[in-house]
Parts: C-alpha cells; sequence; structure tokens
C-alpha cells in the first residue's frame, strides 16, 4: 500500500511539473479483476473474453487481471481468493456455479471489494454480496419474442385465429422460466386472440426439441407459431417441421439468436429472435464495474440492451459466433 | 550404494528446488508485471497457497500408494464428485431433519463412507479379476461419474449451511482449515509408508510383485487396502473442499485424477511403481497450485498454465531417466 502510495504521488508530481495537464481526476488506474467460467468451451465465451480485453485496453484508467477458471469451481474460487489477496478494486465474476462462489463472493464483500456478476447471475442467497449484476434480460427477451411473433401474424392478418406452441429451456433453471414468463405475460397484451395451445420443454436441446414438435405436429392440425426459448431449440422445431413438410406458414421465433438460428433465417425458414451479442455482455460487465468504482448508483440488475432481429433486419446483425 | 541413496534424494530435492526456483521467479517477475502492490511471496498469499493446494494434494498422497504399489487410480475425480453429492445432498434428507447442524457430521460420514465403498469396489475388482489398475478405474471413472449424473441429471446439488462454511473458512493458528486436513493426511501418509509394515510391503510389491508374494505377503489385500484408502481420502478432499462451497455440478472433478498423477510424478514417484516419497508428492502439489498462483498474478494468460506445467512434466520424466541411467552406469563399472 505504501508503495503504491509513494508511486502515485510520484506520478502524480511528475505529470504536474511536467506538463501541468489536466490529469483526468488523479487517480491511480483502477484495478479490476474479472474469473471467467470456461473460455475455451464455446465461441459466446472466447468472444466475450476478447471484447473484455479490448475495452480495458481502450480506457487507460483501467488494469484489469483476466483469469479463466476453466469450468472448475475449485480454481474459481482460488482465483477469488487471489484477487482479494492482491487488493483489486472491484471484481467481475461469470460463475462456474451459481452457488458455489457464494461463500467466495462473501469473501470479496467482508473485504470491501464489490464484486460484479456478468452473464449468469448467483443464487438469491449470495444477492446480499454483490454489488451488481450485468447481463441480458430474460424477461425481457421473452416478451420482445412475443411482440416479434404478433407483429408477424399481424402482417400475415392472422392475429385473431393463430396458435402457436412454446418449448422452453430446462426446467428449473431461471433462464428457461424468465424466457417463459415474460413470453406468456407479454403475448396476452399485444395479441389478445392469439391461443398458446401448449409448452413443453425442450432441455436446451435440439434433439429433445425436434421430438417434442413431432409430438405438436401430430396433437395439432393447426399450429401458426412456434416461441423456443432460444435457436437452438427453434432450429430443432423447424427440422421437425421440415420432416413433415409443415414449415410454411409457421412462424418460428427464438428468445436468443444463435448462428443456426441465422442461418435459418437467411434460408426463410425461421423469423426472427432476440440479438445477444456477446461484445455487448462483456462491454457492459467493464462499464458496471467502472461505473461502481466511480461511485454512480446503478440498479442491482444492470441489463444491457437485447435487440430484436427478424428475417426483416437481420443485415444489421452480424452473424453470431455460437 | 552411494549412488542408490542418492538418487532418490536428488528427485524429491529436485522438485523442492524446483519449488523455490518458482517462488524466486513469481516475486522477481511480480514486482514489474504484476497489478498487486503485495509481494508474491506476502504470508497471507503463502497460507492460501497452501489452502489451495488441499482438494489437489488431499488425493495425491493417497496417489502416491497407489503408484508405489505399480498401480494407478483414473476415478479419483468420479469419487470426489460422487462424496460431494452424497454429502450436500444428505444434509437435508428428511431422517435427518431433526439433527440441527448436527447434521454436518452424519453428512461427512456418509460422505466419507462412500468414498471408501467405492474405493473397495475399485480394490475388489483389481484383487479379484487380476486385470490391470488401469483398465478397472478407467471403467469405474464412467462408472462413478455416471451414478453423478443419475442422481441429480446434469443439475447442480446445493445446501448452503454457513455453520458449515464458517467452519472451513476458519483459520486457526494462522492455517486455514484444508490446510489442516491436508497437513494431518500427508503426516499421516507420510508415517505410513515410512515406519509400518504396510508402507514397506508397499514398496515392495511395487518393486517385483512376484517377489513379494514369494515373500508372503498378501498382495490383493494390500492393494485393496490401498484402494480404500484413496478412495477414502478421494472422499476426505470432497468434504473438506465442499464444506466451504456448498455446490457441487455433475462433472465436478473432472481431470482432478490427472492433475493429481501429474503431481505424483512431479514429485517424483516412478509410474513403474517401487519408488516415491511422500515428501516429494507435496513438493509436486505445490509446485502446480504455484504456477496456476504465480501465472495469474503476473497477468498470463491462464491457458499457458497448462502449458507450462505439460512441458515441466515432460522435462522432469527426462530428468529421471537420465539420473536412473547414470545409476546404472555407475553400477557397471
Amino acid at each position: 500500500m505504501t508503495i503504491r502510495t509513494t508511486l502515485t504521488a510520484t506520478v502524480a508530481t511528475a505529470a504536474i511539473a511536467t506538463a501541468g495537464a489536466a490529469f483526468a481526476d488523479g487517480h491511480s488506474p483502477m484495478r479490476i479483476g474479472i474469473t471467467q467460467n470456461n473460455v475455451g468451451v464455446d465461441s459466446y465465451q472466447t468472444t466475450y473474453e476478447q471484447a473484455f480485453i479490448a475495452a480495458a485496453e481502450a480506457n487507460d484508467n483501467v488494469e484489469v487481471v483476466v483469469l479463466d477458471a476453466g469450468g472448475d469451481v475449485a480454481r474459481q474460487i482460488a482465483q477469488m481468493e487471489d484477487l482479494i489477496q492482491q487488493e483489486v478494486d472491484a471484481i467481475i465474476i461469470w460463475p462456474t456455479n451459481g452457488e458455489a462462489v457464494i461463500p467466495a463472493v462473501r469473501k470479496a464483500a467482508q473485504a470491501d471489494i464489490p464484486v460484479v456478476v456478468t452473464n449468469s447471475n448467483i443464487a438469491e442467497a449470495g444477492f446480499d454480496f454483490v454489488a451488481s449484476f450485468s447481463g441480458p434480460d430474460n424477461i425481457t427477451q421473452g416478451s420482445r419474442s412475443a411482440e416479434i411473433m404478433c407483429d408477424r401474424f399481424k402482417a400475415l392478418g392472422i392475429e385473431n385465429e393463430a396458435q402457436v406452441v412454446q418449448i422452453s429451456g430446462q426446467p428449473g433453471y431461471t433462464t428457461a422460466i424468465e424466457r417463459a414468463k415474460g413470453f406468456e405475460d407479454r403475448l396476452p397484451e399485444v395479441c389478445p386472440n392469439v391461443t398458446l395451445l401448449e409448452t413443453q420443454p425442450g432441455d436446451w436441446n435440439r434433439e429433445k426439441s425436434q421430438q417434442v414438435m413431432e409430438a405438436f405436429l401430430v396433437k395439432y392440425d393447426d399450429i401458426d407459431g412456434v416461441y423456443a426459448g432460444d435457436d437452438n431449440m427453434g432450429v430443432g422445431a423447424l427440422n421437425a417441421a421440415n420432416a413433415a413438410g409443415r414449415t410454411e406458414g409457421i412462424t418460428f421465433v427464438g428468445a436468443t439468436n444463435f448462428a443456426v438460428g441465422y442461418e435459418a433465417m437467411e434460408r426463410g425458414e425461421y423469423w426472427g429472435s432476440i440479438y445477444q451479442s456477446p461484445v455487448d455482455d462483456a462491454e457492459a460487465a467493464l462499464k458496471t464495474a467502472i461505473d461502481l468504482l466511480n461511485g454512480e448508483e446503478l440498479p442491482f440488475l444492470n441489463y444491457f440492451d437485447t435487440p430484436k432481429i427478424t428475417q426483416d433486419n437481420m443485415s444489421e446483425f452480424t452473424k453470431p459466433v455460437f | 550404494m552411494q549412488a542408490g541413496k542418492m538418487t532418490p534424494f536428488i528427485k524429491t530435492g529436485a522438485i523442492w528446488a524446483f519449488v523455490v526456483l518458482e517462488l524466486i521467479f513469481f516475486s522477481v517477475a511480480g514486482e514489474f508485471l504484476s497489478l498487486s502492490d503485495k509481494a508474491f511471496m506476502d504470508l497471507d498469499n503463502m497460507l492460501l497457497l497452501l489452502k489451495q493446494s488441499a482438494p489437489i494434494g488431499i488425493i495425491a498422497m493417497g496417489m502416491t500408494i497407489i503408484m508405489i504399489n505399480g498401480n494407478i487410480d483414473l476415478s479419483v475425480g468420479a469419487i470426489f464428485a460422487l462424496a460431494a453429492v452424497i454429502l450436500l445432498d444428505s444434509m437435508s434428507w428428511a431422517i435427518f431433519a431433526g439433527l440441527g447442524d448436527w447434521v454436518i457430521p452424519v453428512s461427512w460420514a456418509l460422505a466419507l463412507l462412500t468414498g471408501v465403498v467405492l474405493g473397495a469396489v475399485n480394490g475388489l475388482i483389481v484383487w479379484k479379476t487380476g486385470v490391470d489398475a488401469f483398465i478397472v478405474t478407467l471403467g469405474s471413472m464412467l462408472g462413478f461419474r455416471g451414478l453423478v449424473f443419475m442422481y441429480n441429471g446434469e443439475n447442480p446439488t446445493s445446501e448452503l449451511n454457513w455453520t458449515l462454511v464458517d467452519f472451513a473458512e476458519a483459520q486457526f493458528l494462522g492455517l486455514h482449515t484444508a490446510t489442516w486436513f491436508l497437513a494431518a493426511v500427508t503426516l499421516v501418509i507420510w508415517y505410513v509408508m515410512t515406519k509400518t509394515v504396510h508402507g514397506r510391503n508397499a514398496y515392495a510389491i511395487g518393486n517385483n510383485r512376484e517377489a513379494a508374494v514369494n515373500a508372503g505377503i498378501r498382495v490383493g489385500p494390500h492393494m485393496m487396502i490401498n484402494f480404500m484408502i484413496i478412495g477414502f481420502l478421494a472422499a476426505l478432499s470432497a468434504v473438506v473442499f465442499y464444506s466451504e462451497s456448498g455446490s457441487v455440478n455433475p462433472n465436478d472433478g473432472q481431470l482432478y485424477e490427472l492433475w493429481v498423477i501429474t503431481a505424483v510424478v512431479l514429485g517424483g514417484t516412478k509410474l513403474t511403481g517401487g519408488a516415491g516419497s511422500i515428501v516429494g508428492t507435496l513438493g509436486g502439489v505445490l509446485a502446480i497450485q504455484l504456477l496456476r498462483k504465480g501465472l495469474g498474478h503476473i497477468g498470463a494468460d491462464t491457458e499457458t498454465v497448462n502449458l507450462v506445467i505439460g512441458l515441466i512434466l515432460i522435462a522432469v520424466l527426462f530428468l529421471d531417466r537420465q539420473l536412473n541411467l547414470k545409476g546404472k552406469e555407475e553400477l557397471k563399472t
């Protein structure tokens, strides 16, 4: 601590002596540590890391320690302990397990280091020890999907008789529950005469979703729309419809755009989804940490924007990397 | 005789020299590269090092005996995960509802028992079928992991008990709870391997199984006991670690077998059996954790850790071979 203070003093004096320029606010750079879930495992996380480092390098006021837990809870906890030990100013954590990291997050809170949880939140038992959560808002993703679906029905002129089915994510997952809730709450508001026939879980799995959709196609003769918790499941449903020769006339909408969904949109088979960018995710996490350190008041749930993407506006977006 | 006595000393000494080298390197490099004001060799940081070494370290002590035996156990990561699931799940079982916080020792006992039983299964198969331990434990690694997934699907098993967390985070005489467990296990296994008949038999069997059988050592039961010990230690490692974290993913502990074996080999234990030391293994464990910690400290990419450990492992084995060759040459002349 003393060395740092001396150093800061020296730097500050030097800056004043040499140029007398406005030295921002005289602070030494903020030191922010991040421990990520498992960078190598998918391209979302890889892109996230690159974007995070790039954003940090672009900001002279920030120095970052970038760590990756490799999916190992033990390593993530050790990394949390190391960051606390190094006395960083703030810690960003992408939890490997929303519950197992709570005691480690508590340790940081006890050391007066603000913790930002990024991408997926930790369990409620740990909320007291978290300064802010930065990530996508699953409820909004669900309700925007409902709007996409409704707008499409209106364009087709079937908003008064359309029937939809839903394929939800893995039961028990907050993400799955919230995306379903957002859709189910919003749809009757925008299209009150559209019927939600049935909801079945597809477990985030394409094959499972395909089977679910096969059953739906047998059971219901008239399906106008399919809402899926993400494009992976949506494309599974699309495959089932293709096999049954009933793709024509069905509007497929997902709650998170994946590369497979984007490609299906290019082919004109899949209508729309919600665009969630790992770059936005990473930049939002860093910004949340910086804002906290600057003493700004932030909402506990600090969401970044996830816009709608449909066949109409998809040219504005690059294909998702995941 | 001189050479024979010197070689193991050099080998165990080598890993400790390497540990010292790492400490010096990261201390110096940390001054220039680290964002932290604190020195790498800060006392708190060294205490953390010991604590963070515990999950791998406790299992590595058991693996040392197994490998001195000339066997190997690939199922430790799966046993670790299954014991953790039993530990955390049993705390909320209805039959223990009336116990209050006294459920903690009961759950610990259940988890440890799980480890011993799974280890006994491995040992019994190795003993009765005579199939190589590598194959047997490769099978049980997959099988035990399957049990973990059958238990709770892909979902994590969680039970956050703050009494337990506070106990696990406690520091007694400066050392963390996990460190005390690592120290106790190291001491006990060291005693067993150096001062008892069981330990001497382990070396004898690893050196020459035929000769050991002829000398009247009951090889089968001996190996089974060792597999039960490592099962117990894998479960103990889980108990120590999950007491502090309170939630287990079904794929937790994956690749632990490889980290453990790496630590043991770095510590100078021969894959072929018959030679190795507990003190060396402790050095190997610390060397790995130091690398992880140190590379993080100086801001290196996390991925470089694996690369560096891989290179060092090959270098150690090469060095080991050279030392052995030298020993043989000396005998000839």
